[in-house]
């Protein structure tokens, strides 16, 4: 049922209008005087609820905001990207590409791992930002950074390739906006498979239908058929028992 | 000769000056409202922005001018001069200072005092209508018709409140001379009122300052181009210049209004207490009276924008419910209190 609609009694005040203009204008003198003292602060940024973009970069960003893509680094400063291309195939709008390569010897201070990228491209105006490459990562790899100024002038510049995705690497550990280290999204434990119950239903139910049309189809010889109907009835329920006592586990 | 010479450079001069004022309005408005709505407004072109209008202008003056193929051509073109024409020839009879005195001639700085600047303003007024009703019917569409309709309905049911209110005016002073009137309004009555408009008509006042915002078209009664119903109204088949000259011709009625409202209710260019002009001498008191009746109609002006920014709009029934039955009753309640009280006092 929608909520009653309660329609109020104005007062006279109210009524006249005049006063509740008064009113309504005070509040508007409010905001445009708070806001004029504001206009004449030094900086660019004056309106506090206004950010004069170009001139004013003081906004502060989330330190989890997604922008430009970066391939991160170990402590040794060697890639951690093992090249296992989950990232390719989780990402919706297609705009990874990696090329696998195996580590040979003598390049164990280069790359983390056994395998490593031997091309990883980003393009950006596929990429939609939504994050889910460094989620998937195993390794914390490939993660979004803080740059968020894409325009460029030719398509070629805005496919990252890995030296630009390590240079934004570089530049956001000299900046000191490299992402904090993600949480652990707890693991949720999965529910118990309930497999042998659910094994011996479909077995059975099949095995009914089956019963079912042989039922329909000779009515003479359903006797015969009868027990083991009640056999695999019996069968059924005895399933559902195990599942239910399980579910209730 | 020089009566010409001085009738030519008062009409020229005071032309530019309203047109300059209504072009700065602009900027005004658009800042004002970002103010309010916490927001800086057009900063760009300019220090503050202010050559905004300008570059609006410069745009709405190198836009092509378009015709829309189904639209009456005569009214169609006719339309936004039959509304700025007016708008401007309106400001004539409303003063804009006191007087000036140059090589022993006395200059009153009014382009022309005539003695029924009353009628003429309520007539010029009515014309703004056509202007309005013939640009929307010309343009051949349902959103502009459908505006100037309503714009028909709400400026003539308006402007009966208007003219009431001014005939307690009129009660009062004695004259239809706007000039008069101003002068009549120096000194105090009382003891400590000062001689206004404002403290002899405060319901007058009330009821012209509705009233005048309804014939403004502005906010609480943009009816006709409340462009969250009907595009933009009557102007919206118009581009270019014509609807350049819309806008203009709007934010010169603004100045108009402002000045009719100071010259009438808050006592021109006279300040409370105090007769400047006895103190000043004659061309520096031309020049300060000037400066304070400027100061008056900016309040106003200021207060068009600000009562936009704070108001909602109407609904059709209401705008002519409060016209009809809220302002004219009101205004002859007005009018037969004014006569009861010259009766019994004078």
């Amino acid at each position: 049922m929608a909520k009653p609609v309660v329609k109020k009694e104005y007062t006279l005040s109210e009524r006249i209008y005049l006063w509740e203009i008064l009113k309504g204008m005070k509040l508007t003198w409010g905001h445009f005087w708070f806001n004029f003292k504001a206009c004449w602060r030094p900086g660019p940024h004056t309106i506090p609820t206004c950010w004069q973009y170009p001139e004013d970069r003081t906004r502060e960003i989330s330190p989890i905001f997604r922008g430009e893509h970066m391939l991160q680094r170990d402590d040794k400063g060697r890639e951690t990207c093992i090249a296992c291309g989950m990232c390719a195939k989780i990402c919706p709008a297609q705009c990874i590409t990696i090329k696998k390569a195996k580590r040979k010897e003598g390049e164990e201070d280069k790359y983390a791992a056994k395998t490593y990228p031997a091309t990883f491209e980003v393009d950006l105006l596929r990429c939609i930002f939504c994050g889910f490459c460094e989620d998937v990562c195993p390794k914390n790899a490939i993660v979004l950074g803080q740059e968020y100024e894409f325009a460029r002038y030719t398509k070629e510049e805005c496919i990252l390739d890995k030296r630009k995705l390590l240079m934004n690497y570089r530049k956001a550990k000299e900046e000191g906006k490299l992402k904090p280290p993600r949480k652990r999204v707890p693991v949720v434990p999965a529910p118990p498979k309930p497999e042998k119950a659910g094994k011996t239903e479909g077995g059975e139910s099949k095995k009914g239908k089956a019963a079912v049309a042989g039922k329909a189809k000779k009515k003479p010889v359903a006797k015969k058929k009868a027990p083991e109907k009640a056999e695999s009835t019996e069968k059924a329920e005895g399933g559902e028992k195990k599942q239910a006592a399980e579910k209730e586990e | 000769m020089d009566d010409w010479l001085i009738a030519i450079i008062k009409v020229v001069g005071i032309w530019v000056w309203v047109l300059l004022i209504a072009v700065v309005m602009t900027w005004v408005e658009r800042r004002g409202a970002a103010l309010i709505q916490d927001r800086p407004g057009p900063n760009r072109a300019g220090p503050w922005g202010l050559f905004q209008p300008l570059a609006d202008g410069i745009k709405l003056f190198t836009k092509e001018e378009i015709i829309p193929t189904k639209a009456q051509k005569l009214l169609y073109i006719i339309g936004p001069l039959l509304f700025s024409v007016p708008a401007f020839s309106a400001y004539a009879v409303v003063p804009f200072g006191d007087k000036i005195v140059l090589g022993g001639k006395e200059i009153i700085l009014q382009v022309s005092d005539v003695n029924i600047g009353f009628l003429y303003i309520l007539a010029i007024g009515s014309m703004a209508v056509y202007g309005v009703i013939l640009g929307g019917w010309g343009s051949n569409n349902k959103y502009s018709i459908l505006g100037g309709l309503r714009s028909t309905a709400q400026m003539v049911s308006y402007e009966v409140p208007l003219g009431l209110a001014l005939l307690g005016i009129v009660f009062v002073y004695g004259t239809f001379s706007l000039r008069d009137i101003s002068l009549a309004q120096q000194g105090t009555f009382l003891g400590f009122l000062p001689n206004w408009g404002i403290f002899k008509q405060p319901l007058g006042f009330i009821l012209f300052i509705v009233a005048a915002y309804a014939e403004a078209n502005r906010v609480p009664f943009d009816l006709p181009e409340a462009e969250s119903e009907i595009v933009s109204g009557y102007h919206t088949e118009y581009g270019s210049m014509r609807l350049g000259l819309y806008l203009f011709g709007e934010y010169v009625n603004l100045v108009t209004i402002s000045g009719i409202i100071v010259a009438l209710y808050f006592g021109s260019w006279h300040i409370p207490y105090i007769d400047l002009g006895a103190y000043l001498g004659p061309i520096s008191w031309g020049i300060v009276s000037f400066c304070i009746f400027f100061l008056k109609v900016s309040f106003f002006l200021w207060m068009f924008v600000w009562v936009r920014w704070t108001l909602p709009r109407f609904r059709y029934d209401q705008v002519m419910g409060l016209g009809w039955r809220g302002l004219i009753p009101l205004a002859l309640f007005n009018i037969f209190i004014t006569a009861l009280f010259i009766q019994l006092t004078v």
